[in-house]
């Protein structure tokens, strides 16, 4: 019995073990296209750069776009292209890592190819996975994507200022997520008007602080 | 898509054990794949087709086996098997769980001569 993914997973061991070292706590944010991984980034930048050191890595298959987007917080950013790649693995972030100052970092957020499926099997050496799903994708997604909602160590729901518009049936979401994965914490969010975001920018925190003692 | 890539990885894998082993001709690999990894087994054989052509490996058979979702309940001890998305301990309701099975991308065997 030999594991095909040896090789990530041997990588994702370093990198796991070389952040330890560092105290940089990385969070792997997976969702679909458009779900809103830069704009949660956004605000995140905004409200927790205030009081911890911010690095990100974008994954991209092309374009520097989302990178440009977060220029503005002057914080380290390195995009890995992935040239039609459809998730990032182990090998292409400890490349990068290089370009990184660690001992200045606190929290590194991976933006990873926009997808639920391919990023959820490429462990990163990430502290963990966030999943973000939004309300425009429909209710349906934890029910056709367990293995991401499961895995996750935190779930964020955004665009829910959307929901009078849909046919989203929130209380089917929060059911199917609560059946795969009851412990999870969940933020029912707009990134865009900022509703609820709060509870997000506590739990993050919480997290950061527990993790830098 | 991640099947290209878990096959590319797999194709070198099986290259790699038929020059150890001196195979001149791989004619089976037989794989294990856990349910929750949610591989479509034919776009996985096209892709391990692509990555193996004209290597040792170009005619081989691959054996699917995909193995259900099992998981062992931290309270009582209790393994079951998950095929309706509901992961809750089928004997005690607890959600204090750990996934024993259904991850898997193993390479149980290669046969050839």
């Amino acid at each position: 019995m030999r594991n095909i993914l040896n090789r990530n997973q041997n990588k994702a061991a370093e990198v796991r073990k070389l952040l330890a070292s560092e105290k940089v706590m990385m969070v792997n944010i997976i969702s679909s296209p458009g779900a809103g991984k830069t704009t949660l980034l956004e605000c995140t930048c905004e409200e927790i750069g205030r009081d911890f050191r911010i690095g990100v890595i974008e994954g991209d298959i092309t374009t520097d776009r989302d990178a440009q987007r977060l220029k503005k917080y002057d914080i380290p950013i390195v995009v890995i292209n992935t040239e039609g790649g459809c998730h990032l693995d182990s090998h292409s972030i400890s490349k990068v890592l290089g370009s990184f100052n660690l001992k200045d970092i606190d929290v590194l957020f991976v933006e990873n190819v926009g997808n639920l499926i391919c990023p959820s099997q490429f462990d990163l050496g990430e502290t963990f996975k966030l999943a973000l799903v939004s309300v425009a994708e429909g209710d349906d997604k934890p029910a056709k994507y367990p293995m991401l909602f499961r895995e996750a160590e935190a779930v964020i729901l955004n665009k829910t200022d959307l929901i009078p518009y849909t046919n989203f049936n929130i209380d089917k979401f929060r059911s199917d997520l609560r059946d795969i994965n009851a412990r999870v914490p969940l933020f029912e969010v707009s990134c865009t008007s900022g509703d609820n975001i709060k509870m997000w920018y506590d739990w993050i925190r919480m997290r950061l602080k527990s993790y830098l003692i | 898509m991640h099947e290209l890539r878990i096959a590319e990885d797999l194709a070198a894998i099986v290259l790699e054990e038929a020059k150890n082993g001196g195979l001149s001709k791989v004619s089976d690999v037989n794989i294990t794949f856990g349910q929750m990894i949610q591989i479509v087994p034919d776009i996985f054989r096209f892709a391990f087709r692509e990555a193996v052509s004209g290597t040792a490996a170009e005619e081989a058979e691959i054996n699917i086996e995909i193995t259900p979702v099992k998981m062992r309940c931290a309270a009582c001890g209790n393994d079951f098997i998950v095929n309706d998305n509901k992961f809750e301990c089928r004997s005690c309701g607890s959600t204090d769980l750990e996934i024993i099975q259904g991850k898997e991308l193993f390479i149980k065997s290669i046969e050839g001569e």
